[in-house]
């Protein structure tokens, strides 16, 4: 049996969500999730998150796509030894444009790649705590709350400001 | 170049966005169908060419490339400025950008899309297309990266699949607020583009540094496929075509283009979809303003390109400039120079700039102005060749060429109307980001709240 339970509150004003959350550190509440309608860099400070690591991925796309815009075209030329233009068969300048346009399409689709891995998209269901209003213009923070604390807990939330507390428990 | 954010509320914002979705009018069923009529028409004319063959364009020796490249190269410089908009403009953190963001990355796709049509419009028989391709085949034979046709399928491709990330990636929270708000087969529909998403700080985090490397990524891309596109005429030997002005002068004018078009989709769209509380009248004069200022780039690469033929000495480089101002296309020369050039100019008075008919009107004659700018460059060098027996042959586009143009502008108002219907013109998450989040300052007192 848990120790805990889910509890999602929900805020309509920055201020009182970045309150609780210092709040509920302080009583070291392990907090699971924190929905907001557009991206605040103060909520991640606020949870102290790390910065993504999205862009390792990125660039090892650049890098990819570099080697590869390289690879191909020399690969191809050196099927067939024609002098074209007066060019040697495996010319470099003309290749940079090639691996340019590698490094560009590797990084983005790696870029693209990395971020949906990292934030666990697509899911085919939302979690059962979503509540849509966090789309709109609301905050929504679930809590993992020890089941002895939960009262205490949700009347803290509901004095720092919180317009819903519920137990999904 | 400052533009406040909208006084509304985060969820005025999503209430004035959605409602441009609501069930359209009969008009905008009207000029559907109209546009797809054009489609069709196109589409007819194309069809015709193939059951007959190439020789009912008016393509001939020399100048091979017809119409059907001059709008290929018009609909890329149309692509350029919705990307780039977009993501420079995320990069300097403009404020005004976010009202045009979307429609100008959704003018971007279908832009290009369309651009890429014409090369195998071009090719006659469309159906070998891909041999053009990099694939193991049994003759062991590969295409030759070392020609700039080739860059140029590299580039366009590589641009058409990054630009559709970007326009898709910016989409996916909007698609989540549409999801919320839907119900039953829409639900479905835009929950399964949307990805899953809540909103939930590990998305946010991971999304904002991927959006910002989209746009840093995007920016060099921008700059990189109109060079390329300029290559195709600057590495041949033809006078007129062998310049090396001619990469930075492509990716003005393209600038220059499309932004003009931004203007012509935006006017008519902000009426149309009751958007003038967003996409406000500073925000149009801020493109008015980048457009004086492309319009002097232009000039200025007009006024180089003449020079360096000048003072090259070259008899040939001096022959096809002069000929291009008073031979047979001179007609078509000053009204590409007037269009880009002068009628901009117009612009410098704020009373024009913000009034929307003049600036609907100056935005229809750039982008007329850009067409013959690429008729110019495209038709004046092989029709004015080394071999003075093929100059001036060139009669201009058959009926098919012009069904063809036709069709094509029809599947951009076609596709961009479709857009405005089925998507979030403009970006409710990033005009919501511009207003501050909500404060206990500005709510009401709660009970056993705090003060």
């Amino acid at each position: 049996m848990s120790a805990t339970r889910p509890v999602l509150s929900i805020f309509a004003d920055f201020d009182d969500l970045l309150a609780a959350i210092t709040a509920l550190q302080a009583k070291k509440i392990e907090i699971a999730d924190v929905h907001a309608p557009t991206f605040q860099p103060e909520l991640l400070t606020a949870l102290k998150l790390k910065r993504s690591p999205v862009r390792f991925f990125t660039l090892t796309g650049g890098i990819l796509g570099i080697l590869s815009g390289f690879a191909l075209a020399i690969y191809t030329a050196s099927q067939w030894h024609f002098i074209v233009g007066g060019k040697p068969p495996v010319p470099r300048v003309p290749y940079v444009i090639l691996a340019f346009e590698f490094c560009i399409l590797f990084s983005v689709l790696c870029n693209l790649g990395g971020m949906l891995l990292l934030a666990r998209l697509p899911k085919h269901k939302l979690p059962a705590h979503y509540d849509a209003r966090c789309t709109e213009d609301r905050f929504c923070m679930l809590l993992h709350c020890p089941v002895a604390e939960r009262q205490e807990i949700g009347q803290m939330l509901r004095k720092l400001g919180a317009e819903e507390v519920n137990d999904l428990g | 170049m400052n533009q406040p954010a909208p006084k509304m509320t985060q969820r005025q914002v999503n209430d004035t966005i959605m409602a441009a979705m609501s069930p359209p009018t009969k008009e905008y069923y009207a000029w559907l169908a109209l546009c797809l009529c054009g489609a069709l028409i196109g589409g007819g004319c194309w069809a015709y060419q193939i059951a007959t063959g190439l020789g009912v364009a008016g393509i001939n020796h020399p100048t091979m490339w017809g119409t059907y490249l001059i709008n290929f190269v018009f609909w890329v410089g149309i692509a350029h400025s919705g990307t780039l908009i977009s993501a420079v403009l995320y990069l300097f953190g403009a404020p005004w950008r976010t009202p045009l963001a979307r429609s100008a990355e959704a003018m971007t796709v279908f832009a290009v899309s369309i651009a890429g049509l014409f090369p195998f419009i071009h090719m006659g028989r469309v159906w070998i297309v891909y041999w053009i391709l990099p694939y193991p085949n049994q003759r062991n034979l590969w295409p030759n990266f070392q020609s700039p046709l080739l860059f140029d399928v590299i580039a366009i491709s590589t641009y058409l699949t990054v630009s559709l990330l970007f326009w898709y990636t910016g989409m996916i929270p909007d698609l989540a607020i549409i999801r919320d708000r839907a119900k039953g087969l829409r639900q479905k529909l835009y929950g399964f583009f949307a990805l899953g998403w809540t909103g939930s700080q590990n998305q946010w985090r991971h999304y904002s540094l991927a959006y910002l490397l989209f746009a840093a990524l995007a920016t060099p891309l921008v700059v990189s496929v109109h060079s390329v596109v300029s290559w195709d005429f600057a590495l041949s030997i033809a006078p007129g075509w062998h310049s090396t002005i001619f990469a930075p002068y492509f990716v003005a004018g393209a600038i220059h283009s499309g932004l003009a078009m931004v203007l012509t989709l935006l006017i008519p769209m902000r009426r149309i979809l009751k958007l003038e509380e967003v996409i406000t009248i500073p925000i149009l004069e801020n493109v008015a303003k980048t457009i004086i200022f492309t319009g002097l780039i232009v000039a200025y690469s007009y006024l180089t390109e003449a020079f360096i033929a000048w003072y090259s000495g070259n008899v040939a480089e001096r022959g096809i400039f002069h000929w291009r101002a008073v031979g047979h296309y001179a007609p078509f020369f000053w009204l590409m120079v007037t269009c880009n050039t002068i009628v901009p100019l117009a612009l410098y008075f704020k009373k024009v700039r913000t009034s929307i008919v003049p600036l609907f009107i100056i935005s229809l004659l750039i982008n007329l102005g850009m067409w013959y700018e690429r008729f110019v460059i495209i038709l004046s060098s092989p029709a004015h060749d080394q071999d003075p027996y093929s100059w001036g042959l060139y009669f201009g586009p058959t009926w098919v060429e012009y069904g063809i143009l036709l069709g094509s502008f029809s599947l951009f108002f076609f596709l961009f109307l479709l857009f405005a219907r089925f998507l979030p013109t403009v970006s409710m998450t990033e005009l919501k980001e511009e207003l501050t989040p909500r404060r206990r300052a500005q709510s009401q007192p709660k009970s056993g709240g705090q003060p």
